[in-house]
């Protein structure tokens, strides 16, 4: 038996000194900005929320329905720190990003490779069975443990009000334990999907549903979300009680899924999956005949899951309308202070108020299908597929616009989606239910800026197709800057940076027509240039 | 044959990746109703070349026209009447090969027809299956097949027969075959030297980035080497020192032995063996080959005199 073990896990060593040589750009880079923003919001802390009187009016607006779901439940007790407001404030936020880096490192370094072929030739060598799996398992130890270290590091530099050495310690390891044990969970997606995207999209679906469910539990039952995996993290209560049962229970569940991912590794076929591909058919359909309609075809499983994904999300934020705008629940008294025809409108303004942080959200969501749909463009180009349609009487201008046409119609359609969702779940649970009009209005107040970050995606595609990251930086930095950009006090330059930062605060304002209008223009022209550059170019090989 | 206008005539083609220049100077031309093979060592330009004719990549600089319109700016009213084989075929994973079959016919505004239904048969493919799971020569297969159901005036073949079978290589040249019967073009890159041989009118080869060669092979065999195992009954002294002979190696006895000869040397050389009595005189004309190896030396030289 120790033999086979020997011989199942030969040469790891060697293929984790090769997966880190090859992945070293984007490790840094994941490492650098993690630890660099949690270091940089937290010193920043001490200046938004220096003295008590700041810090007592955002724990009001923590303790609120709609931040809860946004941040977790809000447990801190008195006496409130500076230190309490960021460990609520940043912990859930952190450990999104946590689980995406895990999920795009984890995929790639083991679903990528295989599907490249990669995996095929090193398996021929004196490699063991289980050596590649095991290395890409040790690269995501090394890359959390790194990340939770310097996270540590950081909170001690930063020194927050109220902080203490264990509070730091506790953040930067349960947030390490968080992304180990879900790079863990990947690790075992990648073994039931039969490709690098079906993993992908799987890794994402299981996250929705965690965070959509644990805000749920957040805003009715608290305790409930132990049930989820990923409201652990909440319950660490930093710089208060210190528990540190989330980060054991995140080992033991990332130990779990590592052993599973093993098992079933070694029980499938090298390039399939647990789930088995289906015969296709014998002829195309009448529907697919160029461009456009081939893209549909090759995506629409995605394109579907990300608008349902969206009308789930929208439907769960719906369903906590009914809690949040019921402020006679937590003051009773409030019902005859302002009596019933004001209570109502000042119910809806709390509504419509969080309708305008929630926005955000789905506007990230369908950017972040779009992009992904758009940059597909060169990685199709990369792996061959599109040179054959090169190759017939396609024209270049019509491959480029039926994948930006799909691009921006997906975004468009997802953000509806969402929406709709919020709308036909609100209508149905709300008392008093928002009109469709409030949401239409966000729908256009937000459509105009989006269309222009998918336009600057397709100008990578292009003009620099080996910089098209860039558009995901930019996403990144959008969601960054809308998400917290109130919290942590962000000047209004930078949150100019993204045109979504100069949408004005639909619903709770008007609609501004005139920013719609050149966003509108700037699309326009930023399409032109790219279709100029796509046209010129060579295609990737 | 020659008399016509050429179908795709290339003519100083460069091509620079940055400081690399992958193309040097490229000069061809391919007449109507020819099979024009493309040879040359792994790295030598031949694929780029191709890229370049289907404006995939921008030339640096010279001219490619097909049909007399330039490959980059006519792109789609050529590609209306060309059908390209890529060497490494790669095909949208989750659709059947059914279904990539008829994309690519529908691509060139054409049908699924009679044609293509016997074409599956005989490469036996199976369309149900999806491009995922094909082998690299089913990938191929499927290319093939829209390939020669298209009703085209040049083909444009990128060593398409890599990861055949003998069964469907030899379906592949059947087929190469009945398009050149019909008259129609044909650009053969391969490494399958047998194959260009058999169904090549004409040859070109390549070699960093430049054609070094081209004619018929008949012609080129005119530039290099007869190869002759010879046994006379009188002592062949003195045979190495003749001009156009090279590598001489005896055999069993001095009076056996094989050698290389130029061809503008040969009779020379018969008139000198004829002299001593032949016993058993056996001639190789130069294979594509041999041409090949001469050629893919650096500077021309060959290590073992042939």
């Amino acid at each position: 038996m120790v033999m086979n073990l020997t011989q199942l896990f030969q040469r790891t060593g060697l293929l984790i000194r090769f997966n880190l040589k090859r992945d070293w750009v984007k490790l840094v880079l994941w490492i650098v900005i993690m630890a660099s923003l949690l270091t940089a919001v937290a010193a920043k802390f001490d200046t938004i929320y220096s003295d008590q009187t700041a810090i007592n009016e955002i724990i009001k607006t923590l303790k609120t329905p709609a931040m809860v779901s946004l941040f977790g439940a809000f447990t801190a007790q008195h006496p409130y720190t500076t230190a309490k407001v960021f460990a609520t404030e940043m912990v859930v936020f952190m450990a999104l990003f946590m689980v995406i880096m895990n999920i795009m490192i984890g995929v790639a370094a083991t679903r990528g490779d295989e599907d490249d072929g990669l995996l095929e030739l090193i398996r021929a060598h004196a490699v063991g069975r289980g050596a590649p799996l095991l290395a890409g398992a040790v690269e995501l130890t090394l890359l959390n443990g790194l990340i939770g270290l310097l996270f540590s590091l950081g909170l001690q530099v930063a020194g927050m009000p109220g902080a203490d050495t264990t509070g730091n310690w506790l953040i930067g390891l349960a947030l390490a334990a968080l992304g180990w044990a879900f790079g863990m969970l990947t690790l075992v997606v990648a073994q039931l999907a039969n490709n690098a995207s079906g993993a992908t999209m799987l890794s994402y679906a299981i996250l929705g549903v965690m965070y959509v469910v644990r805000m749920s539990t957040d805003v009715s039952h608290p305790k409930l979300t132990w049930w989820i995996p990923f409201g652990w993290i909440e319950k660490i209560s930093a710089y208060q009680a210190n528990h540190w049962l989330p980060v054991i229970a995140y080992v033991l569940f990332g130990l779990v899924c590592l052993v599973l991912a093993l098992g079933l590794s070694l029980q499938r076929d090298l390039g399939a999956g647990l789930i088995t591909v289906r015969q296709g058919r014998q002829r195309a359909s009448r529907w697919l005949r160029g461009p456009v309609s081939l893209l549909w075809r090759q995506s629409r499983g995605v394109i579907i899951a990300w608008i349902i994904g969206n009308l789930i999300l929208g439907v769960a934020y719906g369903s906590v309308f009914n809690t949040i705008g019921d402020l006679a629940k937590s003051n009773p008294m409030i019902k005859q202070l302002l009596g019933a025809t004001a209570l109502a409108s000042a119910n809806r303004l709390i509504v419509k108020n969080f309708i305008a942080i929630l926005a955000v959200v789905m506007v990230i969501v369908a950017l972040i299908a779009a992009v992904q749909l758009m940059l597909k463009l060169v990685s199709d180009e990369n792996k061959g597929y599109l040179h054959q349609i090169s190759a017939t009487a396609t024209s270049r201008w019509h491959v480029w616009a039926s994948y930006t046409g799909w691009a921006m119609l997906t975004s468009i359609v997802v953000l509806f989606a969402g929406l709709g969702g919020m709308y036909l779940m609100g209508a149905a649970d709300m008392k008093d239910p928002i009109s469709w009009l409030t949401y239409w209005h966000v729908f256009l107040a937000y459509v105009p800026a989006m269309l222009v970050m998918i336009a600057f995606a397709s100008l990578l595609t292009g003009w620099l197709p080996k910089w098209r990251y860039l558009a995901w930086a930019w996403v990144a930095y959008a969601f960054f800057s809308l998400y917290l950009g109130n919290l942590i006090d962000l000047p209004k330059w930078a949150k100019h940076l993204t045109p979504l930062g100069f949408v004005n605060k639909v619903p709770l304002k008007a609609v501004v027509w005139s920013t719609n209008w050149w966003c509108l223009a700037l699309t326009v022209l930023i399409l032109v240039v790219a279709a100029i550059g796509y046209r010129r170019r060579d295609l990737a090989q | 044959m020659s008399k016509q206008a050429p179908v795709l005539e290339v003519t100083h083609l460069q091509k620079r990746f940055g400081k690399f220049n992958a193309l040097k100077d490229i000069d061809f031309a391919i007449y109507p109703g020819e099979v024009f093979g493309f040879i040359g060592p792994n790295g030598a330009g031949k694929s780029t070349t191709i890229r370049i004719l289907l404006g995939i990549l921008r030339a640096s600089g010279g001219s490619a026209t097909i049909f007399g319109q330039d490959v980059w700016h006519d792109s789609v009213a050529i590609h209306q009447r060309i059908a390209y084989v890529p060497g490494d075929v790669y095909l949208w994973p989750n659709l059947s090969g059914g279904e990539v079959i008829d994309l690519f016919l529908k691509l060139n505004g054409e049908k699924h027809s009679a044609h293509t239904d016997e074409l599956i048969k005989k490469f036996a493919l199976d369309p149900r299956k999806k491009a995922r799971t094909y082998s690299k020569g089913n990938r191929q297969k499927v290319a093939l097949i829209a390939a020669f159901s298209t009703d085209a005036d040049f083909y444009i073949f990128d060593e398409p027969t890599s990861g055949l079978d003998p069964l469907n290589e030899q379906t592949f040249q059947n087929e190469v075959l009945k398009l050149k019967q019909r008259g129609k073009s044909v650009l053969l890159s391969s490494h399958i030297l047998s194959e260009v041989e058999k169904m090549c009118d004409r040859i070109g080869i390549i070699r960093e980035g430049q054609v070094v060669e081209t004619g018929t092979l008949a012609e080129m065999r005119h530039l290099t080497r007869t190869t002759v195992d010879v046994q006379t009954k009188q002592v062949l002294d003195g045979i190495d020192q003749l001009p156009g002979v090279h590598g001489m190696t005896v055999k069993s006895g001095p009076n056996h032995v094989s050698l290389a000869v130029d061809a503008d040397q040969l009779t020379a050389v018969m008139a000198f063996l004829t002299a001593r009595e032949l016993v058993s005189l056996t001639t190789t004309p130069p294979t594509l080959e041999d041409l090949f190896m001469r050629y893919y030396e650096k500077n021309g030289q060959t290590p073992d005199g042939k």
